[in-house]
């Protein structure tokens, strides 16, 4: 538990003093966002409640693939990496670090990609904030969970930047699902559909396992 | 190197290592114990499979055959997490993040390997170092000998018994060299098994008791018990790389 929390603060603090990942992270979700406003205008706010969950997530998606790159870029610095390697602990807690560290950086752009897309889209998503944030956290934890281990895992692949997305976003079908459906149930009633909910506590609960038992070898050479 | 039953136990002991990257032969068979208190000096030219040895004792490998004993443990079969907490391995690279400073490093590194108070440690380790007036500073911002002393630093935070290093002078002023010399001596002197590769025969026959020349994956050399001096290992040298 030490370890992935040391992990947590040591990208936490590295990432407040370069700001790398957050600003590259919102500056692409906010044109993402912008792109889609203009590619597919709501013509009523029938309409844009309809469009609005598919496409939120797919800006959070997109986000999310670019910080996962960077993650373990960072680490390839100096071979960081092989350094956390060593750590007389399972190396699962390096993981859970690592994806801790994911989930709160996703989290912040993720907050100031709502606030762009209710304004885009002029859909109201502070009315439904709370339910909101918990369908956001949940959809975050799975793509943080199976996007760190693939993220260690094709950092030392020579096409990593192609590499992750291939691997990540048919991993990502089932918590799409989930999120989307789930958004899209807050948007129309305001309340949380227990099904989807289900889904993605489902998900994660495979998706945190996996990860954490199988980064064992994930650092082997 | 046999162990006799007068003679101390290993620290570290590698039997019959082997390692395979597909059809490459990296290392074929390799055996030696170092006790502690002593340091084994690993020569070799290019591609001779120095390196992957250092990364196979230090645990961020597997070895294809053969097993590496570390203290009365096994890390070729056995407890990997137990080896990595004995060993402490300085690279070629640094392992540092150059966004942290040169304190933070040494916390961070604490707090991977459980040290009871990081703060601490790091304070003593950056004392030994002569760091201190530096301590704040980021380690991006550091020359590559000032890197290298706080690579050291990271490697001995948790007290290990057994020290690896690869090249460790690479880069390095006349005088952080004869420094890093000093300390590698009193590393060994201070009871730790020292394991240091390098591509200077002079600097293995300075600070090596036992010297093992690695060619093509084989020991071609081992000055055995006695210390090898720079001339044996210079004709042991153009002996087994013009073969």
């Amino acid at each position: 538990m030490n370890v992935a929390l040391a992990i947590l603060w040591k990208d936490l603090v590295t990432e407040w003093r370069s700001r790398d990942r957050v600003v590259a992270m919102a500056v692409f979700s906010f044109l993402v966002v912008v792109v889609l406003h203009f590619a597919l205008p709501a013509r009523d706010a029938e309409e844009a409640r309809r469009l609005a969950p598919g496409l939120l997530w797919v800006a959070y998606i997109f986000a999310a693939l670019l910080g996962l790159n960077r993650a373990f870029a960072l680490e390839l610095e100096n071979e960081a990496l092989a350094g956390l390697a060593l750590a007389p602990a399972d190396r699962g807690w390096v993981f859970l670090g690592k994806a801790a560290a994911n989930f709160v950086i996703l989290g912040a752009v993720q907050a100031i990609t709502a606030a762009v897309f209710a304004l885009a889209f002029d859909v109201d998503l502070a009315s439904i904030a709370p339910s909101l944030v918990l369908v956001v956290a949940l959809g975050s934890l799975g793509i943080c969970a199976v996007g760190t281990l693939l993220g260690a895992v094709s950092v030392r692949t020579r096409y990593r930047e192609v590499m992750l997305p291939l691997l990540l976003l048919p991993l990502l079908v089932p918590v799409l699902l989930g999120a989307v459906d789930a958004t899209a149930g807050l948007l129309e009633t305001g309340t949380l559909r227990w099904r989807s909910i289900q889904l993605l506590l489902v998900t994660d609960a495979v998706f945190l396992i996996v990860s954490f038992t199988s980064f064992e070898y994930v650092l082997d050479e | 190197m046999s162990v006799g039953a007068s003679a101390p136990p290993p620290a570290i002991a590698a039997q019959g290592l082997a390692k395979r990257f597909g059809p490459v032969v990296a290392l074929a068979g390799v055996d030696f114990a170092v006790p502690a208190g002593r340091v084994l000096a690993v020569l070799g030219p290019n591609g001779a499979g120095k390196s992957t040895l250092l990364r196979i004792l230090a645990g961020l490998t597997r070895p294809s055959a053969g097993r590496v004993a570390i203290g009365a443990g096994t890390a070729g079969d056995g407890d990997h997490r137990h080896a990595r907490g004995r060993v402490g391995y300085v690279g070629h690279a640094t392992f540092l993040y150059p966004n942290l400073t040169a304190r933070e490093n040494l916390v961070f590194a604490g707090r991977l390997y459980g040290v009871a108070d990081p703060h601490v440690r790091a304070a003593a380790l950056l004392a030994e170092q002569g760091l201190e007036p530096i301590a704040e500073r980021t380690a991006g911002s550091f020359s590559r000998g000032q890197a290298q002393r706080l690579a050291i630093a990271r490697g001995l935070v948790h007290d290990p018994p057994v020290v690896l290093l690869d090249e460790p002078f690479t880069g390095l002023d006349p005088t952080s060299a004869d420094r890093l010399a000093a300390h590698l001596r009193s590393l060994a002197g201070g009871g730790r098994a020292v394991v240091l590769v390098t591509h200077d025969l002079a600097q293995a026959a300075a600070l090596g008791d036992r010297a093992l020349l690695l060619v093509r994956g084989r020991i071609a050399f081992d000055s055995g018990a006695a210390r090898a001096d720079a001339a044996a290992l210079e004709t042991a040298w153009r002996e087994a790389t013009a073969a």
